[in-house]
């Protein structure tokens, strides 16, 4: 591809059609190119979750996590660079929407964040630049960050089951070693990934959007690829656009400098996925919004989403999963500890066994307490979104929206009120919160 | 000698050993790609299909081998029914291929 494009705008897109039509196995090299760069974001993003869910974030790996999210974001940056060079109406139009959200960070880093993805500000310099980065800067950052990952990997090795080596049984606690066998599974994993690609590629082969024109850019929808289709969701939302663009990118921003110092926001020892229920529930509720938020972001192109629909939307997707991971600890670690207790009692050593079994509340009080959170908690949730969602309506200039400002700060106050009270309550009834906590919440280790 | 170098090196001999067999199935399925992908012609018009078949092909044969290889060095036995699939897989890819000629 490099033999026949060129980074100008007269002839990025002739050059591109040129390898489409006119080079051998030039449509199968881009649509290959193309899966590929989506698998490696998805598989980075599925790698990124896995490490959140088995806790490898934790010390002594801290830094492997942060430089691994430092090549997650080079692999976005790869990503949007990438998606210009065609310089069809659908990239240029997503870009500029991209370049135009830089612009609204706060000063210097617009000025300089844009300085360097667009240069002079003409649409070659542009070009060039993104090409540059494409071709060149990234993979170089990427190879830098991954020779530093690889050197922590081999002073650090590769985390331990979540459970401990220790409560492995004596036959699988053997070491496997890197080669043969680690490298022979490698060679397989790939050899089938890449026959997947091909295959892909041969049923969905790329076909290329018209070439962009000023002209044509108004009457187009400007949307950007998959994978930033979340961000792009969020900026959508009524409360954000225009003026509360900052406070969008700001909440944005939070989520990554979160994802990025979690090895620092997660301090508990245990890595064991039974002990985490918070975070494993916090990272289930992550992905299930950026799932949401892209396909809604897919289905809504170029359309405002009112303030209503995203509380309505995104707060169901949480409170679901929230739900949806309360039931399933009380399940599975539940119906496990049942089946350990079983075991351990026909003379089978169990390492679940021997941990204490909380004493459980009577079921109809257990049911009764599990409710009463689950509506606070979503009462919790509806009154701090409608809060924020009035407090950006009167920064954004409406006064009118005083009185329910006010009425949502009083609901919130009432609702932290109610659930004071109520820990109160179940304080009384058996000298410990925790305790009573638990009842609904196996999952917790003391 | 001690019992560590006499397992070290009993170590290289079976990597050496792998390492002959794994080049020469390597070599067999170069020789016989490069044989049809040549006779198919694949640079004309709907090639890139047939091509990319048989790279597939290549690809699936390649993780085969070395299926066979890491069960053999792990477990001392190959299961059969992820061969007799990927054998399958192959076959449904070359007559595929051969159908787009």
């Amino acid at each position: 591809m490099l033999l026949y494009y060129v980074p100008s705008p007269t002839q990025a897109y002739a050059t591109t059609q040129y390898i489409f039509q006119n080079v051998s196995y030039g449509t199968f090299l881009e649509t290959v190119h193309l899966y590929t760069a989506y698998a490696m974001i998805m598989l980075a993003f599925m790698h990124m979750m896995r490490g959140y869910f088995v806790s490898v974030h934790k010390k002594p790996r801290e830094l492997m996590w942060v430089v691994g999210m430092v090549m997650g974001f080079v692999t976005l940056g790869f990503g949007f660079t990438g998606y210009l060079l065609p310089w069809t109406i659908v990239s240029k139009s997503a870009t500029d929407v991209g370049i135009g959200m830089i612009g609204a960070l706060p000063q210097p880093i617009a000025s300089s964040l844009t300085f360097l993805v667009v240069g002079s500000g003409t649409d070659a310099g542009e070009l060039l630049r993104f090409y540059d980065l494409h071709v060149f800067i990234l993979p170089a950052v990427l190879l830098v960050l991954l020779v530093v990952k690889m050197y922590m990997l081999e002073s650090h090795g590769v985390s331990e089951p979540t459970t401990g080596v220790e409560s492995l049984p004596a036959k699988k606690r053997k070491l496997i070693p890197i080669f043969p066998d680690v490298s022979f599974y490698l060679v397989e994993l790939a050899a089938l990934f890449g026959a997947a690609i091909i295959l892909i590629s041969v049923i969905f082969p790329l076909s290329l959007p018209q070439e962009y024109s000023a002209a044509l850019a108004g009457q187009s929808v400007a949307q950007p690829d998959w994978y930033f289709l979340w961000i792009y969701q969020i900026l959508k939302i009524s409360a954000f656009e225009e003026a509360g663009l900052p406070v969008a990118l700001a909440v944005v921003t939070l989520i990554f400098i979160a994802l990025v110092l979690l090895p620092f926001i997660d301090r508990g020892k245990t890595r064991n996925i039974r002990d985490r229920m918070v975070y494993v529930t916090l990272g289930g509720i992550f992905v299930a919004e950026v799932a949401v938020l892209a396909v809604w972001g897919f289905l809504t192109p170029g359309r405002a989403i009112p303030d209503e629909a995203a509380l309505l939307v995104l707060g169901g997707t949480a409170l679901v999963v929230t739900l949806g991971s309360v039931v399933a600890y009380k399940a599975v670690f539940g119906g496990l500890r049942a089946f350990a207790k079983g075991r351990g009692s026909q003379g089978v050593p169990s390492a679940a066994a021997s941990s204490s079994a909380p004493e459980l509340a009577p079921k109809s009080a257990a049911m009764w307490t599990s409710c009463t959170f689950v509506v606070l908690l979503a009462a919790g949730a509806f009154f701090i979104g409608e809060s924020i969602n009035q407090m950006v309506s009167l920064v954004l200039g409406g006064t009118a929206v005083l009185p329910f400002l006010m009425l949502s700060l009083v609901c919130l106050s009432l609702t932290v009120l109610g659930t004071l009270y109520f820990l109160y309550r179940l304080d009384l009834g058996s000298g410990s919160i925790r305790r009573r906590v638990r009842a609904f919440e196996i999952g917790w280790k003391e | 000698m001690t019992a560590r170098q006499t397992s070290s090196e009993g170590n290289v001999v079976v990597i050496e050993r792998m390492a002959v067999r794994i080049v020469s199935l390597l070599l067999i399925v170069a020789a016989v790609s490069v044989f049809v992908l040549w006779s198919a012609n694949a640079v004309g018009s709907g090639g890139e299909t047939t091509f990319a078949l048989f790279l597939a092909v290549d690809l699936v044969a390649v993780a085969m081998i070395s299926y066979v290889e890491r069960s053999v060095s792990e477990q001392g036995n190959i299961g059969r029914a992820p061969l007799i699939a990927g054998c399958c897989f192959v076959l449904v890819l070359v007559i595929a291929g051969i159908y787009l000629l």
